[in-house]
């Protein structure tokens, strides 16, 4: 595996590439683990709501049947809850964690399906030509003609809203733009000497695509994955962000709604989750980049 | 070719995948598991015949009939401009359409001229100012910018010009009339969730596009000759440059009207149509849902074929194929 340590080096030199590999491997360690050792998501506690992260303090104006009148009471932050809770005295860390699994299982799940039916249905249509080409290269068109949101809004809609069903519609109707990529990769490469000679000593048309033509057309399939997990974890995040994600787990999407219902108390409640939300897209954009580039020939 | 064959082409082309997306959400619909029967009988109180409303709204509705038949009947009542009933508001879809299309076009419009004005001119300066620090902040704001989700922005924006400093309002006021400094007021926040993110990326790709138009060999013509470099920029750079740049603003114009607008709107609460069809969603007001998707995807088509038609007028030197 020379080839691999060649480009990792290359990718090393990228700093900002690095910064986001060691965010996204940072968060799969939290994602994996983290849940041991924090509160649970779901523990409702009213006596402990909006409490603010430690070093901040929620002023409030509540009204107390025992004085007859408005008291302002102060509730300041505590350790026990880093990131402090949210209306119902939720744990706001142990919550993000939840979403960072639901973000991560979304971004890797739903691409990698996304990947592989753009790949082989790209690589199938430039390598036998034909009719076929034709065919699903138009029904890409119709595909990529719905406006995506829209077209994941009316697939959760109709089928029901689990994160089994959220992974699916993103996978299932995100593969156009890879089949694109791939096909055109492939167009050029199938006329080459090597892809010819090959056919000359009798080999497969099986043996030819997954030999000779993937091979050739995995860098560009890597980076296109990278920079294609932000939009799958972004599509998850809007989706239950606008109440049609998946209603049993605690997702970045839906804290973030809540957040902005309690933005004149709990601002932090909407403040975390875009937070994570922003840093992991930027990982993975910046990675991807830095891939795209340690890819690129030249340079060195 | 002629410019005329390859645009007769495109038009058929484009025709094509109309009718393809048309077959594709009827299809879409027969798939799901709901009848508009089911929506319907949910919410009917006790002492009905049940079995007889289902019969009244599937011969209402035609779903009784033979599966080609209804494809046909589809098809044709959306050809004709009838785009099916709301149950919801009790009125044809086209007529909601009609009342809330404004709200999502004005915003799209003030976002688009704000990401078209500051990422052209970020763009340009970028790039003339290659390699300088400014150039390396704009890349770092501008890699910020397409990295941020916009939904989370805009709460960003309300929490701080909202709610800490007052200055506007957290959610938009319908009843503003929509040529009026108010209402510009009150769009600011939503402009700038949408538009950023269009502006980050426009900014990149003008930046792009300028730089390698720059190491032309007509460029160093231009200089050459001894024209100031003003007009080497601005005249000889600038305009093939901006080719290119065209092709992807018209091409965002239609995914950003119903991806971008769509959270937008239900953040501030702009009754355009995104919100319109989330509330449908919830309302469980099925045709509305159909009707703004298919919108999506017929106005992504006309900005496609707008996008092609424009390049080739714009660039001679293009080859049709």
């Amino acid at each position: 595996m020379k080839l691999t340590a060649y480009y990792w080096e290359r990718t090393k030199r990228n700093r900002t590439a690095i910064a986001g590999l060691l965010f996204i491997i940072f968060l799969i360690i939290l994602a994996t683990a983290g849940p041991l050792f924090t509160l649970s998501p779901t523990q409702v506690n009213f006596d402990e709501k909006n409490i603010p992260p430690p070093g901040f303090a929620l002023e409030q104006s509540i009204y107390s049947a025992s004085s007859g009148g408005f008291v302002t009471t102060v509730q300041q932050g505590t350790w026990a809850h880093p990131l402090g809770t949210d209306g119902m005295g939720r744990d706001m860390l142990a919550m993000l964690i939840s979403g960072a699994r639901v973000s991560l299982l979304v971004g890797l799940l739903a691409t990698g399906i996304a990947i592989i039916i753009g790949a082989l249905i790209g690589i199938t249509c430039a390598y036998f030509g034909g009719a076929m080409d034709g065919l699903l290269m138009r029904a890409t068109d119709i595909f990529m003609t719905f406006p995506f949101l829209l077209l994941l809004i009316l697939i959760v809609y109709l089928f029901g809203q689990s994160l089994t069903l959220i992974i699916l519609a993103i996978g299932l109707t995100g593969w156009t733009g890879t089949a694109r990529l791939v096909r055109s990769e492939t167009l050029s490469l199938r006329t080459r000497e090597f892809i010819l000679a090959s056919k000359a000593l009798g080999a497969s048309h099986l043996r030819i695509i997954f030999y000779h033509l993937l091979p050739n057309v995995l860098s560009s399939i890597i980076v296109l994955a990278t920079l294609s997990i932000p939009g799958a974890i972004l599509a998850e995040a809007a989706l239950s962000f606008i109440g049609l994600g998946d209603p049993q787990v605690a997702s970045w999407g839906n804290i973030l709604n809540a957040g902005q219902g309690s933005l004149r108390t709990a601002w932090w409640v909407a403040v975390e989750p875009g937070l994570l939300l922003f840093f992991t897209v930027l990982a993975f954009n910046l990675l991807g980049e830095g891939l795209r580039e340690a890819f690129e020939p030249g340079g060195d | 070719m002629s410019l005329r064959t390859y645009i007769a082409k495109r038009l058929l082309h484009t025709i094509l995948i109309a009718w393809g997306v048309m077959t594709a959400a009827f299809f879409l619909m027969r798939l799901g598991p709901n009848s508009p029967a089911d929506k319907y009988i949910a919410g009917l109180g006790a002492g009905h015949n049940v079995t007889q409303v289902v019969a009244a709204i599937e011969s209402r509705y035609g779903v009784d009939k033979p599966l080609h038949e209804q494809y046909f009947n589809y098809i044709s009542s959306l050809l004709h401009g009838d785009w099916g009933w709301s149950f919801g508001t009790s009125m044809p879809v086209m007529e909601l359409i009609k009342t809330h299309w404004i709200y999502s076009f004005q915003l799209v419009l003030l976002s688009s001229i704000f990401a078209i004005v500051l990422g052209i001119s970020l763009g340009i300066f970028t790039a003339v100012k290659k390699n300088s620090r400014a150039d390396h902040i704009a890349a770092f704001f501008s890699f910020a910018g397409i990295s941020i989700p916009h939904f989370w922005l805009g709460i960003m924006l309300i929490l701080i010009f909202s709610v800490k400093l007052g200055w506007f309002q957290t959610y938009y006021d319908t009843s503003l009339p929509l040529l009026s400094l108010d209402n510009l007021h009150a769009l600011t926040l939503p402009v700038i969730t949408l538009g950023t993110g269009m502006m980050a990326g426009y900014s990149r790709y003008v930046r792009n596009s300028m730089l390698e138009n720059m190491g032309k060999d007509f460029v160093r013509t231009a200089r050459a000759k001894g024209l100031p470099e003003r007009t080497v920029i601005g005249k000889h750079v600038f305009r093939n440059a901006m080719l290119p740049v065209i092709t992807i603003i018209m091409l965002d114009m239609s995914g950003i009207v119903f991806g971008g607008a769509y959270m937008t709107e239900v953040i501030f609460g702009i009754p355009g149509l995104g919100w319109m069809s989330l509330k449908a969603v919830f309302a469980d007001d099925y045709s509305v849902v159909m009707a703004v998707t298919l919108i999506g995807a017929f106005m992504t088509l006309l900005f496609n074929l707008l996008a092609d038609i424009a390049y080739t007028y714009l660039d001679p030197r293009i080859r049709y194929e």
